[in-house]
């Protein structure tokens, strides 16, 4: 019973966080350039690839699969890194 | 009357070149397109893993066991299709060593799901999906993702009933997901109906619940999801919480009797929820990229009482002796508390950024896994006197990086048992993603 009163307040406190921290991304995420988001968020799960080592038709696709498999990139992220990726390969 | 088979035989040959022409035009500009590289509408890629390796059991007294084996190996091609910007399709195909002596090969459908993007905050799936219940099925499971050479302790790794799936495998449902930007924060969510879970009733593996159902085995469904926090700009922290929860209880009516009370499983709980982190950060002061990555799991089974097995004692207090169940054959009955936790916290250490290049290629890692099952229940391991406990066991592992998705991995893991018996192991693992 301990456990599920120590969850319930860790999901209020985030849902409370998110909510005081307002929607919407701040110019700082969305002047991000695909480079960076690059080096940012692919190490999160595994080493960053290699741009050369795909298609500019095959970068489309793996995005949108990171996309869903992630979970935790928005759709403009997305984009600027599968460019950048089409950009250096 | 001559002019008229004339004027049709004219026609007909005026149509058969015109049609002729058309289909030349059409090819031509096919050949045009196929020139230049422009592409179809549909975009597709196969891409996937392979891996081999060796396990080596470092106490195995037993004779009829080998000590070394080059038995890990398998190859899991995955299909991405883009069908448009709204509409994705992606399986996988994992095809290793069942690890049994009739050498037959495992062939599983991995995952099998279609999505459409509904906008930028809504994407629904649907199909054989990996369960998003925890970060580690969903995003740290794949082995050129997985740092180590082996997964973390895992309710079925020949400790538990091979059904035990807790924090790990696939689902089949739909789910809704999406990301939401909380100006320098973002906020992850999925929300997902399966099949859920069944409830083993009989002697043996009572309370242990089946995952993994292709076909639903009662009247409920399963009910889940997780939210995700990525706290600063810079996503280097995610916190995850999750939960699930499904009546468990099977399609038959099974009834026993408790005090000249009859109950039955139907309305038996299943609940469970995880909490993850992952914490990735390359540090220039040390040139090095460091992370944290761990997972705590625990369920969470309604009371239930179940068939006693032979040979099985169980606590006093949790014995139920010679009741009649709903087919009028005496049996004895037992019940415990149907608890399990499962928790494991891991390090890396690259030096990615250092100028030498064996060095920079270099992963170092440590894994702390503990394992707790119900201590009461018939299943599980035991100590000498009977009763469970947890299972706790280290990782310690070396990768060498030969490009981002292709390692040389070896890992050393001990296991302590309750029953104050220590397992080790070596594995070697070459992984490449492709």
């Amino acid at each position: 019973m301990k456990k599920r009163i120590v969850l319930f307040i860790a999901f209020v406190a985030v849902i409370a966080a998110v909510t005081l921290n307002g929607c919407g991304a701040s110019e700082k995420l969305t002047s991000k350039i695909g480079a960076q988001l690059w080096s940012e968020n692919c190490l999160r799960c595994h080493n960053a690839p290699d741009p050369a080592d795909y298609s500019d038709e095959q970068w489309e696709v793996i995005g949108v699969h990171m996309k869903l498999r992630a979970n935790s990139l928005t759709d403009m992220e997305v984009s600027k890194v599968v460019e950048f990726m089409k950009s250096a390969n | 009357m001559k002019k008229l088979p004339l004027l049709l035989i004219a026609s007909l040959l005026l149509y058969i070149t015109a049609g002729y022409s058309q289909d030349s035009t059409l090819t031509e500009r096919n050949m045009q397109k196929l020139s230049m590289g422009v592409p179809g509408k549909t975009k597709m890629m196969l891409t996937g893993i392979v891996w081999a390796g060796l396990t080596a059991n470092l106490n195995t007294t037993d004779k009829l066991m080998p000590k070394t084996s080059f038995n890990d190996f398998g190859f899991s091609p995955m299909f991405l299709y883009k069908l448009s910007d709204k509409f994705f399709i992606e399986s996988e195909i994992e095809i290793k060593n069942a690890g049994d002596k009739e050498n037959a090969p495992a062939f599983d459908l991995e995952f099998a799901k279609m999505s459409y993007i509904i906008n930028k905050y809504f994407t629904i799936g649907a199909g054989k999906m990996l369960s998003p219940f925890g970060a580690y099925g969903e995003k740290w499971e794949p082995n050129h993702i997985e740092r180590f050479a082996n997964t973390p302790l895992r309710p079925d790794d020949a400790f538990l009933p091979d059904d035990t799936h807790l924090f790990w495998g696939a689902v089949v449902g739909v789910d809704l997901r999406g990301v939401i930007p909380m100006r320098n924060s973002k906020l992850t969510w999925v929300v997902y109906v399966d099949n859920g879970a069944t409830l083993h009733t009989e002697a043996g593996m009572g309370g242990v619940t089946q995952a993994e159902n292709w076909n639903d085995q009662n009247h409920n469904k399963e009910f889940g999801g997780r939210i995700g926090f990525l706290p600063f700009a810079v996503p280097s922290l995610e916190i995850g919480f999750s939960g699930k929860t499904a009546k468990v209880g099977g399609l038959e009516d099974s009834v026993y009797q408790i005090n000249s009370e009859y109950k039955d499983y139907k309305n038996i709980r299943s609940t469970a929820y995880a909490v993850d982190i992952n914490y990735v950060k390359p540090i220039l002061a040390i040139k090095s990229i460091i992370g944290i990555k761990g997972q705590y799991t625990a369920q969470m089974v309604d009371k239930a009482y179940y068939a006693t097995p032979a040979g099985f004692m169980p606590k006093p207090e949790n014995y139920a002796p010679s009741t009649a169940n709903a087919t009028g054959v005496d049996s004895s009955l037992y019940t415990f508390n149907n608890t399990m936790q499962s928790l494991f916290v891991q390090f890396s250490f690259r030096p990615a950024m250092m100028d030498v290049k064996v060095l920079k290629n270099i992963e170092l890692l440590f894994r702390y896994n503990s394992l707790t099952p119900p201590k009461d229940a018939a299943w599980g391991p035991k100590n000498l006197m009977g009763q469970g406990g947890t299972i706790n066991r280290i990782d310690i592992g070396l990768d060498y990086w030969i490009s981002w998705r292709t390692a040389l991995k070896f890992a050393y893991e001990t296991t302590a048992l309750p029953n104050g018996t220590d397992q080790n192991m070596f594995l070697v693992r070459f992984v490449s993603g492709f």
